[in-house]
This record gives C-alpha cells, structure tokens and sequence, in this order.
C-alpha cells in the first residue's frame, strides 16, 4: 500500500506559454512514514501535494495510491478518492465560515452518505481528538489560529484516510502554536497515521523522518533522517 | 443513503444561504410573487366562472330550445333586431298546436317592480309571468308549497311562488303560504317557496333566487301584454333528435310568422349552446390575460433569480471549493444550488400565494364567487419550484463543473 509516483509531470498552460511546475518526480511512500517536502517558492511542492491530494491530475507519468491507479480518473471519481482515502490541511484553514466546529468536521462524512448518528461519534471523537471537544459548537471566527488549524485537522482526519497532507499547515501560525500543531502531528503519525507535509522551516521538518527536497519542479534531494533526531 | 444525506445538507445550506440575503431574495422574487399572484388569480377567476357557469346553466336544461325576438348573444348591429315583431302569448299557442302535444311550449316575460309584504319592500323585484309549464322546462322545484298550475293560468289567479332569497327578504323566519303580498299594485297570495337555484349574474344572466313567478295571464291583465315580446321555452318531445326537433322549430315558427320562403327569419332560436360560447369567450380572455401576465412575470422573475444565482455562486466560490476538495461530487453541488434557488422560488410563491388570497377574496366581493383551493396552491407552489429549478440550473451546474483548486484560491 502506500503511494508510487513515477515520473509526475504537471504543465500549466499560461497563455499558450507551459509552465512546467513538475518535470519528472518519483517516490514511494510506505504506510505509516513521516516525510517533509521543502524547496524553495515556485519549486512545486504545492503543485505536487495537489496531486498527491487528487486535487489535480499530472500531465503525464503515473500516480498509484493504495495500489490503484488514480492518475487519469474522472472528477467524481477523484472527488470520491479525496473523501474516503485523503485527509487535506491547508495553509489558509478553509473552514466553513458559517458553520460551528461539529458541522465542519462532520462534512466529509455527509458527503461520505454516513448516517447521522455514526457521524456524531465520528466527528466527536475526532474534535476531541484535537482537544477540541469543548469548542464544538463554536464558529471558526470564534476561536483562534491554532484552533481553527486543529479544526482543519480534526476534518482531515474524520474519515480515517490513507494518508493526510498538510501544505505549510504552520505557516499562518505564530511558532509557539505551529510547535503545538507539530505536536498534533507528531502524535497522529505515533497511532500509525502516514503524514506528508509542506514546509519553508526547518524545525518543522525535523519532526519528519524523511525529507524530500524540491527544485525547479524536480527533485533534488531525498533524505532520511536518524531516529535520534 | 447518501442521497438523502445529501440533500439534507443541500437544504440545509439553501435555508442557511436563504437566511443571509433576506432583503436580496425578496427583492429577486418579486416577479415570482406576482407571476404566482396571476397565476392564482387566473384559475380561481377561471373556477369562479366556470362554477357561476354550472350554476346558472343547471336551470336551463340541454334538451331546451328557446324562442325569443332577439338572440341572447349577438355580434353586429343591434338594430337589426329592433323592428323585428314581438312575439305574443297567441304565437305561443300556434306554436305549441303546431308542434304537437309531446312538445312542451312554455311563455314567460319579466318585468321589474316593487314587491311589498308589511313594511319589506323589494324595488325592482324581477317578476316573472309563466305558466305550469315552467317546472317541465327547468330544473327548478318548489321547496314548499307548490308552483303555479294551469287553473292559476287559466283563471288569472293572483297568485304567486317566491325565490328563496326573496323569501328570505320579505318574510324573514315567518311561513310565507298563505300571506298576501303587492306586486305592483295588486296583492298576490303566496303559494310556494322555490329551492336555491343559484345565479348567473356574472354572466348578465338572472339571479334565480331573487325571482318571484306569477301566472303569465295574470301577468298580461297587470302589466300590459301590448307592447311586450315573450320568449318561449320549448322542450323537445321524450327522445327526439335536438337539432331536428330544432329545425322542426324553425319551420313552425316561420309559419307562425308568415314567412315567405325568401325572408330571412324575424325571431331568434337560443340554446344552452349559445351561454357556452359567451361562457367559452370570457373564459378564453380570463385565461388569456392570465397566462400572459403569468409567462412575463415569472420568466421575468426567472431570470431575476438566475442572476442572484450567478451572485451566489460566485460569492461562495471558495465555499465550493472546500466542499469539493473534501469529497463532495459534482452532483452535490449541483443540487445544493438548484435547492436554493428552488427555496427562493418557493419562498416567492408562498408569499405570492398568500397575497392571492386578498386578490380572490376581493373578487369575490366584487365579481363573483371565488376561493383559492389546496389544488391551485399546489400548482402554484410547483410552479414556483419548477421556475426555481429552471432559472437556478445555469449557475449550478456551472459552480458544479468549478475546478476544485481555483475554487480554493478564489479570493
Ligand atoms: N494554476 C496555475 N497556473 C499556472 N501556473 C501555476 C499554477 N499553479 C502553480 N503555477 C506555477 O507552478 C509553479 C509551482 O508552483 P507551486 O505553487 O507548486 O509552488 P510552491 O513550491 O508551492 O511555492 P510556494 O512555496 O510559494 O507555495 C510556479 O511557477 C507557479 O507559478
Ligand atoms: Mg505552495
């Protein structure tokens, strides 16, 4: 299981102009690993974790999850792989602005067509999770930037997904609540959870086990670090 | 199962979505409301009619063929019929002769005058001289008492049977049989109370129950028989071809009327027929008008509500673009918005509706009977969502079809 990119490209048409933001980009990643991907702007590494994400589709190469091929699927198909298989967390939280804790978290499960009550355990035991069981009827204005990251979280992972992907989930963070969220992180990946997360600071990419260095829409280096670390 | 989820949370969304733009979505559906309100309007018109119409043609029966100087309903010019002869109670009696003893000829004339019992007065009670024959005629039936017989013709008995609401006018909770009443200048003893009969008065025709029926004999000797034209109600013989019986009719009368084979016939020949079409024409206009204003205001309205669709749609770009990037499928976001514009539509309608219920309940005060029933609200309301539908269909197919990642970075 896991995932196998092999040789990911992914061309931007601009004005008949191609911005080739991916030119060729292979990895394996198993179950259960921890890995950081950084590089600096405009290497790819949003443009790949959309991919991966199945927020989008490469121009060409192949792209194996869970040992299906998901690289040329439809819309609807990639939409049902985000809800059951992807737990998404973005830099800009993307909560629902008029909705409370409990229903923002509880969406992928509507959309996953849960009954109502399996969907109340589920999404608590996920806000609670994130330590948030106390905030559930609050709105994301409500609460801070590290809540609402933990939110973001909570719903990445209400459906159990094969793998969650944070693009820079730190970045809007000051760096005492960013430690606090790596924490989340770090625990999530010790109950056997596969992580892959985008980041532009190193001490954020030491919590990872693996280090994937993107430039210029390749890959530059692939690095895993010691236990110790 | 997930459809049904899904639509709860499509719904949930349009209320939510319906609840922030109060003011913009009343505003969007005014041409909904009033496409609702002459929607409404127009078939409970159409049903107050077409009742006054059953009403007032339930009294005459299909099988009569009335004889008159002038057609009931007439196109072009009116003095064409002005010097055409009166036609007096001895035609009726060639007539009757004539056409033989089954067939069943029966002459009647109104008047208008006052009608008095104590201190009641009726000005301009509709009296009407008949015969027995009324009943064999028509449909209508004493209640109590009994209805003019042919001794009271033949004897001018002044004599004289109510409509039930003149009854009710004159005599109150008192039993009219037997009292003495003036018609005019002479008292008349009451002998019955006709049943509720109806009225056509929407239609120019008589209100039934206001009538008060006198023998025609006694009409004649009261109010002058001279210068007065009677119409003859005539019943077919028990199962006679109507149209023949009709010709039969024609040929009689013209011989009544001395008519040489080259004049043009100098009476009318009316049938129930001829109420149909008068009844057909305002029929047609109601619903012309109806449906007019109907289609302009509600495609007017539609593309009001396509609009605010476009606005919705694109004010929550980035919503649907959390929703698709956390699983929820074309399909989904196509019915949240098609919901929402449905509920604009149906919100419209509702207060469209209800605003109908003042407009019939204003007809019916000054037209004719007319209520809103659950049926018309039905179709109402689905016409409102079908409206909903169509006009919401553009937007929300096309914020289903939005890219999931431009949506998300969409500002
Ligand atoms: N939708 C798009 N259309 C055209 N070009 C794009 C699009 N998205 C990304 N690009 C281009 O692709 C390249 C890679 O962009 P990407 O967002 O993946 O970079 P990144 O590594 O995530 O950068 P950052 O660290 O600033 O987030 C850039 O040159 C960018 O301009
Ligand atoms: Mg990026």
């Amino acid at each position: 299981m896991g995932l196998q990119l092999c040789s990911v490209e992914k061309t931007y048409e601009m004005n008949s102009v191609g911005v080739r933001a991916l030119r060729g980009v292979s990895f394996d990643i198993d179950q259960n690993e921890y890995v950081a991907i950084m590089g600096p702007s405009g290497s790819g590494k949003s443009t790949l974790m959309n991919i991966i994400g199945c927020l989008d589709v490469p121009t060409s190469g192949t792209y194996v999850l869970d040992g299906a091929d998901v690289s040329a699927l439809g819309e609807d198909e990639l939409a049902e792989i985000r809800n059951e298989k992807i737990g998404f967390v973005f830099q800009t939280f993307n909560l629902l602005a008029r909705s409370d804790v409990f229903h923002n978290v509880e969406l992928p499960l509507i959309y996953a067509g849960l009954r109502p009550a399996r969907r109340r355990k589920l999404a608590e035991e996920a806000i609670a999770r994130v330590g948030l069981a106390d905030r559930m009827r609050h709105r994301p204005n409500e609460l801070s930037g590290g809540q609402r990251q933990r939110v973001a979280i909570a719903r990445a992972l209400v459906n159990q997904p094969s793998i969650l992907l944070a693009d820079e989930p730190t970045g809007n963070l000051d760096s005492a609540t960013g430690a606090e969220i790596m924490e989340v992180f770090d625990a999530l990946h010790a109950e056997g959870n596969t992580i892959l997360l985008v980041t532009h600071e190193d001490n954020v990419a030491s919590h990872a086990h693996r280090e994937i260095r993107l430039l210029d829409g390749l890959i530059a280096s692939d690095s895993f670090q010691s236990e110790a670390a | 199962m997930s459809k049904i989820h899904g639509s709860v949370e499509a719904l949930r969304i349009a209320l939510a979505a319906l609840r922030a733009n109060k003011a913009r979505g009343v505003l969007t559906t005014l041409g909904i409301i009033i496409g609702i309100v002459a929607v409404v309007t127009t078939m409970t018109a159409a049903n107050g009619l077409a009742n006054s119409f059953r009403e007032s043609v339930s009294v005459l029966g299909t099988d009569v063929i009335y004889v008159s100087r002038m057609p009931w309903i007439f196109q072009g010019n009116f003095f064409q019929f002005r010097n055409r002869p009166n036609l007096d109670l001895k035609d009726s009696v060639k007539l009757a002769r004539q056409l033989g003893s089954e067939a069943v000829v029966n002459p009647t004339d109104d008047t208008r005058r006052p009608v008095k019992y104590m201190s009641e007065v009726i000005e301009n009670a509709t009296v009407i001289g008949t015969t027995d024959k009324h009943m064999m005629v028509s449909s209508a039936v004493p209640e109590y008492g009994r209805f003019l017989t042919a001794y009271d013709v033949k004897f001018k008995r002044h004599v004289c049977v109510l409509g039930t609401t003149m009854r009710e006018q004159l005599f109150g909770d008192v039993d009219p049989i037997n009292k003495k009443i003036k018609v005019g200048r002479s008292a008349f003893r009451v002998i019955g109370v006709m049943e509720k009969q109806g009225s056509a008065g929407f239609f120019g025709g008589p209100d039934f129950d206001s009538q008060i029926f006198i023998p025609v004999s006694t009409f004649v000797k009261e109010f002058g028989g001279r210068n007065r034209s009677f119409a003859f109600a005539i019943k077919a013989p028990p199962g006679a071809d109507v149209a023949d019986f009709e010709y039969e009719v024609v040929g009689e009368m013209r011989k009544v009327r001395k008519l040489k084979p080259n004049e043009d016939d100098n009476f009318a020949i009316n049938k129930m027929d001829s109420l149909l079409e008068a009844f057909n024409n305002v029929m047609g206009v109601v619903l012309m008008i109806g449906m007019a204003v109907t289609g302009i205001s509600l495609f007017v309205g539609g593309v009001g509500v396509m609009n605010i669709m476009f606005v919705s749609v694109t004010e929550r770009t980035h919503e649907i673009g959390i929703r698709k990037a956390i699983g929820a499928k074309r399909r989904a976001i196509l019915q949240q918005f098609l919901l929402e514009s449905s509920m604009i539509c149906l919100v419209g309608g509702a207060i469209g509706v209800a605003l109908s219920f003042g407009v019939a309940a204003a007809i019916n005060r000054l037209l004719m009977p007319a209520s809103v029933s659950l049926p018309i609200v039905i179709i109402a309301l689905t016409v409102s969502v079908a409206v909903g539908v169509i006009s919401g269909f553009i937007p929300a197919w096309r914020a289903s079809r939005l890219n999931p990642i431009d949506a998300l970075h969409y500002e």
